[in-house]
């Protein structure tokens, strides 16, 4: 074995610039390979980590038009949705769900402070609300807040900003809204979201004329499976269906939107945004691999009578070819790991180029990845090699008598 | 050591080429011999037969007590490896390898560890005279060395017979009578040598001439 290293090493020592002309372009597609599947594992890794894994096992119910006569009724209805279906959900799905919880939105209206004022909607809300919110003062809406009807109210950090000169201030002060005076209970800070939030009970006093409410979160657990998420969103819809008059089978009655199939569906992407990435790195490196097919053509071509020569001393054939195919793959694999080398360097620095970044996270080399890479390089490298090995496989010893 | 009995050999084509005509021969242990004849006589192809590089359609081949028929490549190889030595006009060096590694390497393809095949390398370098240069490359050795590297390499392996192809060919007056030198003293030591050749300078040097005209031997 170590005579057949040092057998590679020496032929390509004799033509060095072609060698390192052709390793460099598989140089080339290795680093543009790593670079893009590092790229989307970055993109991955920001979803794997954003509020997709997190809320996955919570569904959204809106109310919708019924598109079905149900019992008599006819198409055409409006469906609404009532606090009273929040216990039913709870009750007759209480293997999975944890609990209902409601939200009301509120038309637009005004909110001042002495110093200034803006004209915003707000949602009436359960604690579940606050999901990822990180609050950057004081505290979310809690289970008191809706005991006690409190009038507290969220702000977010823009609206803290305008309404107080600063999102520190805010906090224990009060804003004026609908002729009432809401004490700021916490400031949150969020990329895009920018609603205001007040305990449901209070917005359900506010509204005062009916329990019709906007939407229905319903939490679960343990769902783990496509197949779980549909049943559960069945079973909300046959609870809701018995409870407001529609048919269970009416997808338009209710909207609901299902995280968990959102998130299968999301991870599906997200994997095949993973497998167009290799595609295009493993394109990218074909024009690498056939340069070296290429170049090693050209090698058992000019080598013809060295190739005779040795086949004249004793060379079996399985020699040959495994000493073409070797060079091929020697060839492949060192200039590879130059580009592994290269594009472990790039992908590190798009990841402090992109650090902070909710899109790309985190897009390193893993060890698995440098390993798969590493067996895609000796696969390329056996399979530029083999043509070019097969042609040597012809040559024959007779060569050697041919005077150059 | 060489028993030839009715060899003939087509070469197939359009109009198939009979080359040779049933060749008879009998080269004896420790015979110097050389086979002379007119290019297209056929004496390429009988040392290619001879050297198991080509094949022969009928007849019988028998070298050093085996018989040399329909082999297959790997076996051809390994015998060629074994029994015969050559040694090439043009030396057939490998350039980027220096002149023990050359002479080394059909051990190399025997599978004889490294220092044991660079240590016979360089006693049969030594045997030659060309101690001092086995770390040269052929391109920095002359005309007559290389040859003398070629005979270390063809001898490396102690074959049955050497089978040299114009040996002299490439050479000058001087050096040829050096290398012509060198086979008649391993000739002396008992090696079966077969030269094909077409001086007759080289051929008088030799213990028996073989010539062969229009794919026959000519007594």
């Amino acid at each position: 074995m170590l005579d057949l290293i040092n057998e590679i090493w020496q032929t390509m020592r004799t033509n060095k610039l072609r060698t390192a002309l052709t390793g460099i372009s598989v140089a080339w597609g290795i680093f543009m390979l790593i670079m893009l599947v590092g790229l989307a594992k970055g993109v991955l890794n920001s979803f794997a980590d954003g509020d997709f894994a997190k809320s996955a096992n919570i569904i959204q119910i809106w109310p919708g038009y019924a598109s079905m006569p149900y019992k008599g009724l006819k198409e055409g209805r409006l469906i609404n949705l009532r606090d009273t279906d929040l216990g039913k959900i709870e009750r007759e799905n209480k293997e999975v769900v944890k609990y209902a919880a409601a939200q009301l939105n509120m038309p637009s209206t005004n909110i001042s402070t002495s110093r200034d004022y803006i004209s915003k909607s707000y949602i009436g809300v359960f604690p579940e609300a606050q999901e990822q919110l990180v609050m950057s003062h004081g505290r979310f809406i809690n289970d008191h807040d809706l005991e006690l009807q409190r009038k507290v109210i969220v702000l977010d950090k823009k609206s803290a900003e305008t309404l107080f000169g600063s999102e520190d201030k805010a906090v224990g002060n009060v804003v004026n809204m609908t002729g009432l005076s809401f004490t700021v209970a916490g400031v949150y800070d969020h990329q895009w979201k920018s609603d205001l939030y007040i305990p449901y009970t209070t917005a359900r006093a506010l509204k005062g004329y009916d329990d019709k409410l906007s939407t229905i979160r319903v939490s679960a657990s343990g769902i783990n499976t496509l197949e779980k998420a549909d049943e559960l969103e069945k079973k909300v819809r046959t609870t809701l269906g018995k409870s407001e008059s529609f048919d269970s089978d009416d997808s338009s009655a209710v909207w609901v939107w299902n995280r968990f199939s959102n998130y299968i569906s999301n991870q599906k992407g997200m994997g095949i945004l993973n497998t167009v990435m290799w595609v295009i790195g493993l394109l990218t490196l074909i024009t690498g691999i056939v340069g070296v097919s290429n170049i090693m053509f050209v090698s058992v071509r000019e080598r013809t009578h060295e190739i005779g020569i040795r086949r004249a001393i004793g060379a079996k054939p399985m020699r040959i070819l495994k000493q073409v195919i070797l060079e091929s793959v020697a060839m492949t694999t060192i200039f590879g790991y130059v580009g592994i080398l290269l594009g472990t360097i790039g992908t590190e620095i798009l990841s402090r180029a992109f650090a902070g970044s909710d899109f790309i996270k985190d897009p390193t080399v893993s060890i698995s990845l440098a390993l798969e890479v590493t067996l895609v390089l000796i696969i390329a490298g056996a399979l530029a090699g083999l043509f070019p090995a097969m042609r040597a496989l012809k040559i024959r010893p007779v060569e050697a008598l041919r005077t150059e | 050591m060489i028993h030839l009995s009715d060899i003939n050999k087509t070469y197939p084509g359009a109009v198939p080429l009979h080359v040779l005509k049933g060749i008879n021969l009998d080269i004896n242990k420790g015979e110097l011999v050389s086979i002379m004849g007119a290019s297209g006589s056929g004496k390429s192809t009988l040392l290619n037969i001879l050297g198991i590089l080509d094949s022969y359609d009928t007849g019988e081949y028998i070298l050093d007590g085996t018989l040399i028929r329909n082999l297959s490549e790997n076996r051809a190889a390994e015998l060629r490896n074994k029994l015969i030595g050559f040694v090439f006009q043009s030396f057939n060096l490998i350039s980027y390898k220096d002149a023990m590694e050359n002479v080394a390497l059909p051990l190399f393809y025997q599978g004889v560890p490294r220092k044991k095949r660079n240590k016979m390398a360089l006693e049969q370098l030594e045997r030659m005279g060309l101690k001092e240069w086995s770390h040269h490359l052929p391109s920095e050795l002359s005309g007559g060395q290389k040859q003398r590297v070629a005979i270390a390499r063809a001898l490396i392996t102690n074959p049955a017979i050497i089978l040299a192809d114009e040996p002299t060919g490439a050479l000058d007056s001087k050096t040829s009578v050096e290398v012509m030198k060198i086979f008649r003293q391993l000739n002396d030591e008992g090696m079966t040598t077969v030269i094909v050749t077409h001086d007759p300078n080289v051929g008088a040097q030799t213990n028996r001439i073989i010539r062969i005209s229009d794919g026959l031997i000519v007594k």
